[in-house]
């Protein structure tokens, strides 16, 4: 394997789909950010914490130009997080993989991934936007989440193996023994433990938005790392010559 | 039997796919590392350097705040 070459493509591929997932969501969550917190800003006020000053919305347009300008710089960095993750599973899984082509095989991983590791926890526990949250749980959340992503990816590469001891069926057996297990998981995880206060028309719509969003990204690092990979063949030893 | 010989070595060089561990190493410090500020940082990565002073101002966890929100990642 050219190692260097596999870990820049990789690398770049990541970067390049995060991008295009900051992008799209600058474009398309970020009025629902503006109305969420527009709702914590009333909150505040009706609550006393803060007063409607100007100074108030002068502090306020500073930190949310920061927030803002950090939407796409933070895809990248995720990004680029994410596509090594993705970058390092289709290595050492390229050759199970269907597809009669480096491009084919990425996009099916991309959707494998995209389904046991953000369909299946964004269904138990859905993104919230602003206003939505208790502080006190927020560590709790994290656990409950990241428990949840990683049971799940990891059930799904279990089964995989558990279903090559098998002669017949192989695919069935590990669709059907993922979909026993994670739907154990899903009604024996406790339930995100914070009330939605917010409308739940913003919520409902900043969740489309944002699973738009990182749909946006599972498909870009499909097809990007898929071509990059059907065009440099990382994989290949550098060929010498015994002529 | 030269051709053969020739074949062989050929698929020698060209069909390893063993994955190199230095890279699985290296990406999956990145994955970790990238995980970690966009979704959890609350001021830990920028206390290495400014101390308790970094937990108050949240510059990480509010650069990436709408896409933690966004993403789905517990934010507050």
């Amino acid at each position: 394997m050219k190692t260097f070459l596999f870990i820049v493509i990789v690398l770049i591929s990541g970067s390049f789909a995060g991008f295009i997932h900051g992008t799209v969501n600058f474009a398309i969550v970020e009025p629902y950010l503006d109305q969420a917190i527009g709702i914590e800003n009333q909150n505040l006020f009706a609550s006393g914490e803060e007063k409607d000053t100007p100074e108030f919305w002068v502090e306020y347009e500073g930190y949310r130009a920061w927030q803002k300008s950090g939407q796409i710089l933070a895809g990248i960095i995720l990004g680029t997080s994410i596509g090594a993750l993705f970058g390092i599973v289709f290595a050492l899984s390229r050759n199970s993989l269907p597809g009669n082509n480096d491009v084919k095989k990425a996009i099916v991983l991309a959707g494998i991934m995209w389904f046991s590791m953000f369909l299946i926890p964004f269904l138990k526990y859905p993104a919230n936007p602003p206003t939505v949250g208790d502080p006190e749980t927020v560590v709790l959340r994290s656990i409950l989440y990241l428990s949840f992503i990683a049971i799940s990816g990891f059930g799904v590469v279990g089964f995989y193996k558990l279903s090559k001891k098998f002669q017949n069926n192989k695919r069935l057996v590990a669709l059907i023994g993922y979909g026993v297990f994670i739907s154990v998981i899903f009604f024996a995880m406790p339930e995100n433990p914070d009330e939605i206060t917010a409308p739940m028309d913003l919520v409902n719509e900043f969740r489309i938005m944002s699973f738009l969003g990182v749909t946006s990204f599972w498909v870009s690092i499909g097809v990007i790392l898929g071509f990059f990979w059907k065009r440099y063949s990382p994989h290949k030893e550098t060929t010498k010559s015994y002529t | 039997m030269l051709l053969n010989f020739m074949s062989e070595l050929r698929q020698v060089n060209v069909s390893k796919t063993g994955v190199s561990k230095l890279a699985i190493v290296a990406l999956a410090i990145v994955f970790a590392v990238g995980l970690f500020i966009v979704g959890f940082d609350q001021g830990h990565i920028f206390s290495l350097v400014y101390g308790e002073q970094a937990f108050e101002d949240l510059y990480i966890h509010e650069l990436t705040h709408d896409m933690r929100h966004a993403a789905g990642f517990p934010c507050h």
